[in-house]
């Protein structure tokens, strides 16, 4: 008899306690019909390839399944394709199938006659195989930073106070008003707002744009120190135990804070993960009010608390619909209505709302670089459906779709720009005259805001290099080039430049050796630093060394304004 | 009628359901042993959609081709599904109505009605079995029994086809051939995957269930065009 390895043992054991009525149903109803064949964006793009089919992919769990849970299966093996698995290696094939080849993102399940949701039993393999350790890198660092964190980016509690404190003085100063600030903890607010450690790492703007709407719209409000991170990679990860405490560490921090309302930036994921399946992992009945930011910006207009003139959001928009709101949450026409009273020229993208396609990024597929190749080629589909639209924008509620959307914009070249509608709401506010925001002071900041400033990059590709230091240039910083480990230290330690940012994963001296010896030299170790990846998962090159963390980190590919704006949160530039 | 084939319409089929029947409940038990998951949280999505809405769309869906893009880009497959499942229907049926209610089988239109329709179901079941076996993606989700339940219910098409006008006088062996392979139909029925109808409602009640209270079902306003 073949011997079973440990692993693959446990996987099969812990599949019994995985099983509910609905799963085995989806497990046992699969007729092979093949309608939903063409439903998926990656059969759409790989039309030779039948391992993308979601029938074919289904199989590989309900294989397992039929032979150790299903008696056709253990009578009759063979005739009815059940089989077992015995070897690591096929957990390895079952990880490329379940992480690789599908994004979850449940366009088959709306498409099966039988009702099969076959993303919900992926998303139980995959809490499989994390059981037994087979996930990709990507996966396991960011399910570590958020069991051991509490945010899947690893954002540390003072680097996120400290933001919020840099945008509320930013506020004040740009409204001149004592008043216009972030609160923090603050008790009995009407709302507790929470974010995505995304906003926090690459994308502040958001949180002061929805800072300025709360401000504006005279609300109530308050960010929580803890349980701020909505987002949930138990969803992705398929860990169950993970979806569960990270929900009830934000639901418990808004009782403690006695606020009446959980808000949800904008996220597909998040708002999922915490308005629709936190309450299931965690095994609680919800007993408060949770909505996306989406429909309190909509009832802000509606009711009249702020006003917007659209006027001011120029250029053609068309709208994304995130597969978790809209095919998990049923958050379609609200973003749509939103988005009609904030632009002018609004162009529908088809399919939409349910039918919409992945933005190809989904179900964790970012972190997961190992499968960029594929992502980036299924998303043909979705630059195809961009391209039709004829928009110059694409707006979106969910920061992995503006992340998967950038990549891809780039990829295929379309000359499109991801925005969300938080974005587009506070540029188009009207702003009450008594705290009409003045004009940007001094010409000098606007033009050069890093001028004089020492920054050395180091980076083992030529584009990147000369993309970084045109910026930064642009921007008034003095910069030096570095290619390789070595350089970057010996360039360091003549030029003590003031930032560095740092690739990880070069040739020879990688960014962690670079790091760690810059951290233990008196001479340049207060150099601060930036991380600039393409390679997330080795993340733990840097993180896992015993010297002070880096003050910045980025993941590939950067925009200009993202790069900008994080250099200068770093180098405290106003 | 001969002892053989009068055994064929009664006895055997008597058998044949009740073993079916002894499956059946066994397999309705294993499943509901089972234990449903709850959807704990609030509503979501539009105020019109419901837990009742969804599962009442989720179970008409199949006869709604216009609702899932699968059927309405596939309209020629979906067609044929429905002259298969409708040929199942009326070959099941005459099983009964031969033996119980001969009768019924007698006017001229209700031969050719029956002819004509499971007569349909037959060529549907050959093109389904060359898709099946021509197509790279069907046959890489393809099991034995995927292969062997459409050649089974395609033959049996073929033998009910025959057996319509039920003159036995003008020979049974075809009738009897029918009989059998209705007998074994049932009797296979439960351990293939043609027992999907038994957990269509089972699926289909509890995405419903689970769409209609995120208000996802009904599903709304997507087109493949403008």
């Amino acid at each position: 008899m073949k011997e079973r390895s440990y692993k693959a043992n446990l996987l099969i054991e812990g599949m019994a306690k995985k099983l509910n009525r609905q799963m085995v149903g989806s497990l046992v109803a699969c007729v092979h019909c093949g309608m939903c064949t063409e439903s998926c964006h990656y059969v759409l793009t790989n039309p030779d390839d039948p391992t993308y089919a979601p029938a074919y992919k289904a199989d590989r769990m309900r294989k397992i399944f039929k032979r150790h849970y299903d008696w056709t299966g253990r009578v009759f093996p063979w005739w009815v394709g059940a089989k077992s698995i015995f070897t690591d290696e096929e957990l390895e094939e079952l990880k490329d199938i379940s992480f690789g080849k599908c994004t979850n993102c449940r366009r088959c399940s709306i498409n099966c006659p039988m009702g099969v949701d076959f993303a919900t039993f992926n998303r139980a393999l995959r809490g499989l195989l994390v059981s037994v350790g087979v996930m990709p890198e990507g996966v396991a660092v960011v399910s570590k930073d958020q069991w051991e964190i509490g945010n899947q980016m690893g954002v540390l509690p003072e680097d996120y106070i400290d933001t919020l404190d840099w945008l509320s003085e930013e506020m004040q100063s740009e409204f001149d008003d004592e008043t216009a600030v972030i609160p923090i903890d603050k008790l009995d607010a009407d709302i507790v707002y929470t974010i995505n450690p995304r906003e926090v790492k690459y994308d502040p703007r958001t949180i002061s744009d929805a800072a300025k709407i709360f401000h504006i719209a005279g609300e109530n409000w308050t960010m929580p120190s803890e349980g701020w991170d909505m987002t949930n990679f138990g969803l992705f990860s398929g860990d169950d135990a993970l979806g569960g405490a990270v929900a009830i560490r934000v639901y418990e921090k808004l009782k403690e804070l006695r606020g009446k309302k959980l808000v949800i930036s904008e996220c597909g994921h998040g708002y999922r993960s915490t308005r629709c399946e936190g309450p299931n992992w965690a095994g609680i009945d919800q007993d408060f009010i949770m909505e996306s930011s989406v429909f309190t910006m909509l009832n802000y207009i509606k009711e009249g608390k702020i006003k917007v003139d659209k006027s001011k959001n120029t250029g053609s928009y068309t709208f994304h619909d995130s597969c978790n709101n809209a095919r998990s949450c049923g958050l379609y026409e609200e973003p749509r209505e939103l988005l009609n009273l904030v632009v002018s020229d609004f162009r529908e993208m088809y399919p939409n709302r349910n039918e919409n396609y992945c933005c190809t990024g989904g179900g964790g597929a970012m972190s997961m670089s190992e499968y960029t190749s594929r992502r980036l080629k299924s998303a043909k589909v979705k630059a195809d459906q961009l391209k039709a639209t004829g928009a110059n924008i694409v707006v979106t509620s969910c920061h992995n779709c503006v992340d998967g959307l950038t990549d891809l914009i780039k990829h295929y070249d379309l000359k499109m720009e991801v925005k969300q509608l938080v974005n587009l709401v506070a540029n188009a506010l009207v702003i009450p005259e008594k705290i009409t925001a003045p004009e940007v002071p001094t010409v000098e900041i606007k033009k050069a805001p890093l001028a004089g400033r020492k920054i050395l990059v180091v980076d083992d590709e030529p584009d990147i290099l000369v993309f970084f230091k045109s910026v930064l240039e642009d921007n008034g910083a003095i910069v030096f080039e570095a290619s390789n480990g070595e350089d970057a230290i010996s360039i360091a330690l003549k030029e003590k430049p003031e930032l560095m940012t740092l690739d990880i994963n070069m040739p020879g001296k990688d960014g962690g050796w670079v790091f760690e010896n810059l951290r233990r030299n008196p001479e340049i170790a207060s150099t601060k630093v930036c991380i600039i990846t393409g390679r997330p998962e080795l993340r733990r090159l840097i993180y896992d060394r015993p010297v002070p963390m880096p003050e910045g980190y980025l993941d590939k590919p950067v925009d200009p304004d993202t790069l900008l704006f994080n250099v200068r949160k770093i180098l405290e530039v106003g | 009628m001969s002892e053989s084939l009068h055994f064929a319409e009664h006895r055997l089929q008597e058998i044949a359901l009740l073993v079916m029947a002894c499956v059946y409940a066994i397999r309705i038990f294993w499943l509901t042993r089972y234990k449903a998951g709850r959807d704990r949280q609030m509503p979501t999505g539009p105020p019109d959609t419901n837990k009742k809405k969804g599962i009442l769309y989720s179970l008409m869906n199949i006869m709604m081709p216009w609702a899932m893009e699968s059927t309405r880009k596939h309209f020629i497959i979906y067609s044929q599904f429905i002259v298969f499942h409708l040929g199942v229907t009326f070959a099941i049926l005459m099983s009964f109505l031969i033996p119980y209610a001969p009768d019924t089988m007698k006017p001229v239109w209700v031969i050719y009605l029956f002819q004509v329709v499971i007569g349909a179901a037959f060529i549907v079941g050959i093109f389904r079995i060359i898709r099946r076996f021509s197509k790279k993606v069907m046959r890489a989700i393809s099991t034995p029994d995927d292969y062997f339940s459409l050649i089974l219910i395609t033959t049996w098409f073929l033998t009910a086809f025959l057996s319509v006008p039920n003159k036995p006088e003008n020979g049974e062996t075809i009738m009897i051939i029918y009989f059998w392979l209705t007998a074994f139909f049932l009797i296979y029925v439960p351990f293939s995957k043609i027992s999907h109808y038994l957990y269509y409602p089972f699926t289909r009640y509890y995405l419903g269930r689970t769409m209609g209270h995120r208000g996802v079902f009904p599903l709304r306003g997507s087109r493949q065009s403008k």
